[in-house]
């Protein structure tokens, strides 16, 4: 239907007041709001996440696609009902480590994974482990994703696994890290279930995480 | 041969006696002041508890006294502006502690205070009677922008707004440098590398502007991004203003300091990321290369300064072209980032420029390695970028919080065993 693929295309192209305009149009026509994640948003900032994979778009133009992105979900999320706010993926504690204040990775992750149609518990940055883990025993997260930037804070991320295993919530999420220095192979020595290299990966590790 | 000499010879592309070394002459190439205090106990430099001044307040750098350069053998020195990042002069010391607990001394201007989180607020000019421009969370080691950014009416917007700080240089300024560049050139056998400000365009770290007390124009990092896109026209119009305001300043500039300077730190602007460049190289090509032509090509005309630029990240896509656009120094040579692997890039671009990095990962090897581990990168690295010259050995950015004393000094221990030549 030509809507969602405009809709679709004003995303890609970061025209945010195009995507709010569009998705109003979508609600009076009639679609249900949890619609239109499928049928437009999950698509359109795919096409941006391989953009990025494939050197088309960098990190302005992902930005850009991103906000537009929100215009539409700004006016999705407050509509959803019962427990069509976390299906089909899921409830995800984003934030920057304690002790980082370094938030533009995360807050293009977040984006990301909300426009993946993740449910976004963004808690921002310098956050301690005691706060994610009451944040996803009060949201029933099934993910955590944390970002550092540096080699001083991301030694922090290990506290989180830690607290999450001594509250009892270590089976109910899986924990995805990220960041400059952060590897795959410090992801796994330090208990992490995914590293995410860019955004991108990031998403695709969300979903393979909330499937498995 | 002298330490500039020597630093003039790896320039030119040839091998002198060692590998010429820098620590500390700019903002991008020294050492969190935690660690050096640890550096200097572990050398035994100084008693214990005695305090090591914080000369840049932002990343909270040290100073690297006389005593420090010749234990180390360091090479290089630094000529930068009189004001800090926070806008106020090195001058009037104080006692401070920082969170690690090392008596360190700051400028007088250097006014905190603590949050409600326990973290520390820094103000512009130290000025606590307007909003605090920066903060260093609680327990941590360096300050943060903190983003000042006014309602954006683009209907509005003026050029001016975002030139605030690229104005014509003071004659306060301009006497300094002279003043410097003379003592530093007659005091000391070494090089001198330089940082005049106001030509790195669009440096992310310089856009919030934390020195000033009200910043307008585009300040936040997420919206400077994007407005490189959107604004394209009004993002292009404060560089060629400020390209302009720039070349006029390094006129005086060079008429004060004259050839003293060995190399000019034209540009600071990160384009890398850990993966790939931040921007296209249509971007770079059509936004920042002609400025940074204009720059380098005013001072290969008009000096014997070297150009030096500051990019992390991975920028492998983008070197030929910070080459073809003059620059003849490319610093910190971020190898753990993607495509930046030293072989190849000694192999495709060590003819054309000098790399002033590298010599051990920051990320990895430094913070979480063995002694040996880092002696092991050290010796390589030193292998690879030093053939024929057009090396000056330092880490891939400044040396970090926390790094364990033992690797410091196996770093430095292994560029005086393994840096003399021939290799």
């Amino acid at each position: 239907m030509a809507l969602f693929e405009n809709l679709q295309q004003a995303i890609i192209d970061g025209k945010a007041p195009l995507v709010k305009e569009l998705t109003q149009q979508a609600l009076s026509e009639g679609t249900k709001p949890a619609d239109i994640f499928p049928k437009a948003i999950v698509p359109a900032m795919d096409e941006v996440g391989r953009r990025m994979r494939d050197c088309e778009f960098f990190i302005p133009e992902v930005l850009i696609a991103a906000r537009a992105a929100r215009a539409a979900t700004d006016i999705l999320r407050p509509l959803l009902v019962g427990d069509e706010a976390t299906r089909p993926a899921g409830t995800v504690v984003c934030c920057t480590i304690k002790g980082d204040l370094h938030d533009i990775g995360k807050n293009i992750v977040a984006m990301m994974l909300e426009s993946a149609g993740f449910r976004i518990v963004d808690l921002g940055a310098d956050v301690s482990p005691e706060r994610i883990v009451e944040a996803v025993r009060e949201h029933h997260a099934n993910l955590v994703a944390m970002s550092a930037l540096l080699t001083t804070t991301m030694v922090n991320m290990k506290a989180v696994i830690e607290a999450l295993a001594a509250a009892g919530l270590r089976e109910q999420v899986k924990v995805m890290v990220g960041g400059a220095p952060v590897t795959e192979s410090w992801a796994r020595s330090i208990g992490a279930d995914g590293y995410g290299k860019d955004a991108p990966a990031a998403v695709d590790l969300a979903r393979n995480l909330v499937a498995a | 041969m002298t330490s500039r000499e020597r630093v003039q010879m790896v320039l030119k592309h040839k091998e002198p006696d060692h590998v010429p070394l820098d620590l500390g002459a700019s903002a991008v190439t020294g050492m969190q002041v935690d660690t050096i205090y640890r550096l200097r106990q572990a050398l035994r430099l100084d008693e214990r508890g005695t305090p090591v001044k914080v000369t840049e307040p932002y990343q909270m750098l040290g100073e690297i006294k006389p005593d420090l350069m010749e234990a180390l053998g360091v090479d290089v020195v630094g000529l930068g502006k009189p004001a800090t990042m926070f806008g106020f002069k090195n001058e009037g010391w104080k006692p401070w502690t920082t969170f690690e607990g090392t008596p360190v001394l700051v400028p007088e201007g250097f006014n905190t205070e603590p949050d409600a989180n326990g973290d520390i607020l820094m103000y512009p000019e130290g000025d606590k009677s307007v909003p605090a421009s920066g903060r260093m969370p609680k327990g941590g080691f360096y300050f943060d922008s903190i983003m000042r950014q006014p309602p954006i009416d683009d209907d509005a917007l003026k050029v001016e707004d975002n030139l605030e700080e690229f104005g014509p240089i003071t004659d306060e300024d301009l006497d300094y440098f002279r003043r410097e560049a003379e003592r530093l050139s007659t005091e000391t056998d070494k090089a001198i590398l330089a940082n005049f400000g106001g030509t790195a365009f669009g440096d992310i770290a310089l856009v919030p502007a934390p020195w000033l007390k009200h910043p307008k124009g585009i300040r936040d990092v997420e919206e400077w991004y994007i407005s490189t896109v959107t604004r394209r026209d009004y993002v292009y119009k404060i560089f060629e203003r400020q390209c302009e305001i720039g070349i006029k300043n390094l006129e005086k500039v060079f008429a004060a300091v004259g050839n003293r300077v060995t190399a000019v730190f034209v540009s600071g602007t990160d384009f890398g990321q850990q993966n790939g460049p931040f921007i296209s190289l249509k971007s770079y090509r059509d936004l920042f290369k002609p400025f940074h032509q204009e720059v380098n090509n005013w001072i290969h005309k008009n000096t014997q300064w070297k150009c030096f630029i500051h990019s992390c990240g991975s920028v492998r896509a983008l070197l030929p072209d910070f080459i073809e656009a003059g620059f003849d120094i490319i610093n910190p040579v971020q190898c753990s980032a993607a495509g930046m692997a030293p072989e190849e890039l000694k192999k495709e671009y060590g003819d054309g420029v000098t790399f002033w990095g590298g010599g051990v990962d920051t990320q990895r090897t430094l913070p979480f390695g063995t002694p040996e581990e880092v002696r092991q990168e050290v010796c390589a690295r030193l292998k690879i970028f030093a053939r024929s010259g057009g090396y000056v050995f330092n880490t891939t950015h400044n040396v970090q919080a926390r790094i364990p004393v033992e690797n410091v000094l196996a770093m430095y221990e292994t560029v005086r065993e393994c840096g003399q030549y021939p290799l």
